[in-house]
């Protein structure tokens, strides 16, 4: 042995001694549980111990671009972030042991957005950037773990980088993918004139089943498909020479190339159509078909919807209803969203709700008035789970009170028959008799409004719950007009109703988020419910209670809540970090409830919206306790914007 | 009949002339000068020995961890079981933990201390204790390299009272310190466990001097004289 062979080996000795006492309190927590024996050795013998004074600055964004990676080994990191018109900087996140960061400024090479505080005295293992990047292109979990959503929760993630990023280190396809990389060549196009006969043989040619009607600036004003073509061969009479603008299917739907596989998925299903056009600025970019959503048609959406809406019998409809089971299963496998499993669930239900009024209609024969069929809290929020009570009413249309007594006698008992249908299709009914067939909900507009007014005006506990009922409001079936106009008012009262609000506030703040100073889960201590918490009411409620005030005393007209926390980001009342934030932790809780649900539902136990954190692993029970921390964050803005 | 046969033997004069050669090129040592200590290479030492005897035991291995701008690079430490001929088993072993036959496997103890003191550089080393490390060091150098050792040494379990008076922990071991920093350690008492124990309170211990307004090695020095003065006068006055 020579003399640096021997030198070499006394270093190797060294390094495995003592490295492998870093490894195994890495090994305590992901990614680094995942991650492959050498890869986390030479993660270590390449990492640094370094050392923070409680206090001490880490990361500021005008360091410039991060340069190194770290993981908390002992102590807690801060991040704080100033808030205007506010004196003491706010925390956005905390950081503890075995956490790392900051993932999203090292993979996006920016600086971070945030300045990252040693919370306490704090000892950090850190690589360098290189490094980092070294070892996220060997390790699949380690990178897996980077691009997660976990690093938004933890870092307010660039999203765009993120996705950037996955794009260049390995092909990725989901149903969040942009229709614009689901599309590669361009649309087929001809004019107004063009006969059907010439239209038909461009298709053939490039061998696709639509084409694209524009005019002279690249707008599009038709579309005409292979199915469309079935048809006109089917009528013997079809005169092929004639301009195509005769048959095509005027005002195609369309969506900008920004939007994702899913959203075109939902329009597909909502609109039984099998193209959607790609448009931007107002011109034809692209042609999405039903065929380019090659994961969604695993999943079977648009046959699912296509069938629940023609079902010819209640009976048929009640048996369709349990495939939607199986189908949010097989969504939550193919690894969708709680937004986009909530979104569809909400659309099937809809349609089912929209089927059972028709069948009933034509089982009890048409009332002759027109009428719209509204629903209110979670249906009416569109956040629907399995797990679903009915909550609905009718408005309809009326000149006077003699009027009005007698459009309610005629439809009552539809509305009673319609409820019914629905409790057999799965909506259990509502305890609270929130249900058009109770006459005190089978309103006339002008009664709706008197009713509304009401609850507003006197702010007694009962009103003020049932206002957190009524006011996540939506029209199902029929008529829209009437109702939205009927809301508009109502929200110009609210407007101007500091005191209803200040009421709403202070309900919004009634349920804590379970967490505690010391930033573990406070868990109710005794009963059947020893050692858990509600997902819920704890988790859930304060995004909803806040975003449903903060929507209602801003004129925000969306009942959904992610919907409404967009809105009231783009009119500048909430941050759009802070937005951001909530919308991602709201993502996350209902995630974690609706995937208790499944488990629950295929073990036959009843659903329940408890949980016992320690059920969950490492990783999703802390992004739990950063969600309920987002959720705590809301609550106190809310008691700063109304002096609580 | 050498009637100075109960003297440990110098190996110094049986050194190979490759050995002799590395001697001299020996890094010079770093004085406690106007240097920065963030820009000082501080090589936490953790020596392990047949016994506490300074003038009778000899070192059984030596663990080493480098600090340098205020952070531990875990890639470079080091750590090496010396060979010693006729090693007898003492309770000691019991501590270090040690066996026979991993010394028996050990380095030619002239190489390991060469190789040692070429990781090392120009530095300054710190220990818990160091007057320990430090005599054993000296002599070690002496009887098998037949080597003069100048570097300096700073005291961690001086260090420590000195700044963190707080604590009271005026007699506090490496123990002591890493229980009130609250670290966590799993494998302690191996050479290079321990060391890296020491280091991990070491930047510590920077973070409180660079908050107290030691900058350099000089100060530091200077501090620690007035520091040991002012025990003394306590200890004298009771």
């Amino acid at each position: 042995m020579t003399r640096e062979d021997r030198f070499a080996q006394a270093g190797k000795t060294a390094v495995m001694q003592n490295v492998h006492g870093t490894i195994s309190f890495l090994l305590a927590y992901p990614p680094f549980n995942l991650m492959e024996h050498a890869h986390l050795a030479w993660l270590v013998e390449h990492a640094q111990l370094r050392f923070y004074a409680a206090g001490e600055q880490i990361l500021h964004p005008q360091d410039g671009p991060v340069q190194q990676f770290f993981v908390v080994k002992q102590g807690l990191i801060r991040g704080e972030r100033l808030i205007t018109g506010q004196q003491e900087p706010d925390t956005t996140f905390e950081i503890s042991t075995g956490e790392c960061f900051p993932l999203a400024a090292l993979i996006g090479e920016r600086a971070t957005r945030t300045v990252h505080l040693a919370g306490e005295d704090t000892f950090c293992l850190t690589i360098n950037r290189n490094d980092f990047v070294s070892l996220f292109r060997r390790s699949l979990p380690f990178r897996d773990f980077a691009l997660r959503g976990v690093s938004s929760l933890l870092d307010q993630v660039n999203q765009q980088a993120q996705q950037q990023a996955s794009e260049s280190l390995g092909s990725h396809y989901s149903l969040d993918a942009r229709l614009a990389e689901l599309t590669d060549r361009a649309p087929i196009t001809c004019t107004l004139d063009t006969p059907i006969r010439a239209a038909v043989k461009l298709m053939h040619e490039a061998s696709v089943g639509s084409i694209v009607i524009t005019d002279g600036r690249q707008a599009p004003l038709g579309i005409f498909t292979l199915r469309d073509l079935r048809g006109l061969i089917a009528d013997a009479a079809t005169d092929l020479e004639q301009p195509i603008s005769q048959v095509m299917i005027a005002n195609p739907s369309h969506l900008p190339s920004s939007a994702s596989a899913f959203d075109a998925a939902i329009a597909m299903t909502r609109q039984h159509i099998a193209h959607i056009c790609l448009v931007d600025q107002g011109r034809l970019t692209g042609v999405v078909s039903e065929r380019d959503l090659f994961s969604l048609q695993r999943v079977d959406l648009v046959h699912m919807a296509r069938t629940l809406r023609e079902a010819p019998t209640l009976e048929t409809l009640v048996a369709l209803r349990s495939e939607i089971r199986r189908l949010v299963d097989s969504m939550l496998a193919h690894g969708a969203s709680s937004t986009q499993v909530t979104r569809i669930i909400t659309l099937l239900n809809d349609h089912s709700v929209c089927r059972a009024i028709e069948l009933c209609i034509q089982e009890q024969g048409d009332p002759g008035v027109a009428f719209s069929w509204l629903c209110f809290g979670s249906e009416g929020r569109q956040e629907q789970t399995l797990h679903t009570d009915q909550d609905n009413g009718i408005l309809f249309v009326a000149s006077s009170a003699e009027q009005t007594e007698q459009t309610r006698q005629l439809l009552l008992p539809l509305a009673k028959r319609i409820n019914q249908a629905l409790a057999a299709c799965g909506f259990t009914l509502c305890k609270g008799n929130i249900m058009a067939g109770n006459p005190q909900l089978c309103l006339s507009a002008s009664e709706w409004a008197e009713r509304f007014g009401r609850m507003i005006e006197s702010t007694t506990p009962k009103n003020l719950l049932a206002s957190s009922i009524y006011f996540d409001f939506r029209v199902v079936w029929g008529d829209a007009d009437a109702a939205e106009r009927m809301f508009q008012s109502v929200l110009k009262r609210i407007n101007g109703n500091s005191l209803f609000q200040h009421q709403m506030a202070q309900n919004a703040l009634l349920h804590r988020p379970p967490i505690g100073r010391l930033r573990e889960f406070i868990l109710a201590r005794s009963g059947t419910e020893k050692d858990t918490l509600d997902l819920k009411i704890q988790g859930l409620g304060p995004f909803v209670d806040g975003a449903r005030l903060l929507a209602l005393a801003n004129g925000v007209t969306n009942s959904n809540t992610l919907a409404r926390l967009q809105a009231l980001r783009a009119a500048g009342v909430i941050e759009p970090l802070d937005a951001d934030a909530y919308v991602e932790a709201y993502q996350f809780i209902q995630l974690v409830r609706m995937q208790q649900h499944q488990v629950q539902d295929r073990e036959g136990q009843p659903l329940s919206n408890r949980i016992d954190p320690d059920s969950l692993n490492h990783l999703d029970r802390r992004i739990l306790r950063e969600s309920f921390r987002q959720a705590k964050r809301l609550q106190a803005s809310l008691a700063l914007r109304y002096n609580l | 009949m050498n009637p100075l046969g109960w003297l440990p033997k110098r190996r110094a004069d049986l050194l190979t002339d490759q050995q002799r050669q590395r001697c001299t090129q020996l890094p010079r040592a770093q004085p406690l000068d106007s240097t920065a200590l963030s820009a000082t290479r501080l090589v936490v030492v953790d020596l392990e020995t047949t016994g506490l005897n300074v003038h009778r035991d000899r070192i059984l291995s030596v663990g080493a961890v480098v600090i340098e701008n205020n952070c531990i690079d875990l890639g470079s430490q080091y750590e090496c079981t010396l060979y010693r001929e006729n090693h007898q088993v003492s309770e000691s072993i019991l501590i270090h933990g040690i066996a026979p036959s991993a010394i028996a496997q050990g380095v030619d103890a002239a190489d390991a201390l060469l190789d040692f003191m070429t990781f090392s550089g120009e530095c300054v080393f710190i220990a818990c204790h160091a007057a320990f490390d430090q005599r054993m060091l000296l002599r070690g150098l002496r009887l098998d390299l037949g080597y003069k050792l100048r570097h300096k040494f700073l005291d961690v379990a001086e260090l420590a009272p000195m700044l963190c008076p707080e604590a009271n922990l005026p007699q506090g071991g490496l123990d002591d310190w890493q229980a009130y920093f609250g670290l966590q350690n799993s494998q302690r008492h191996n050479a290079a466990a321990d060391a890296l124990a020491t280091a991990e309170i070491m930047l510590i211990l920077l973070a409180k001097a660079k908050a107290q307004g030691l900058t350099t090695l000089a100060e530091v020095k200077s501090r620690l004289g007035q520091w040991r003065r002012l025990r003394h006068a306590r200890v004298g006055s009771f």
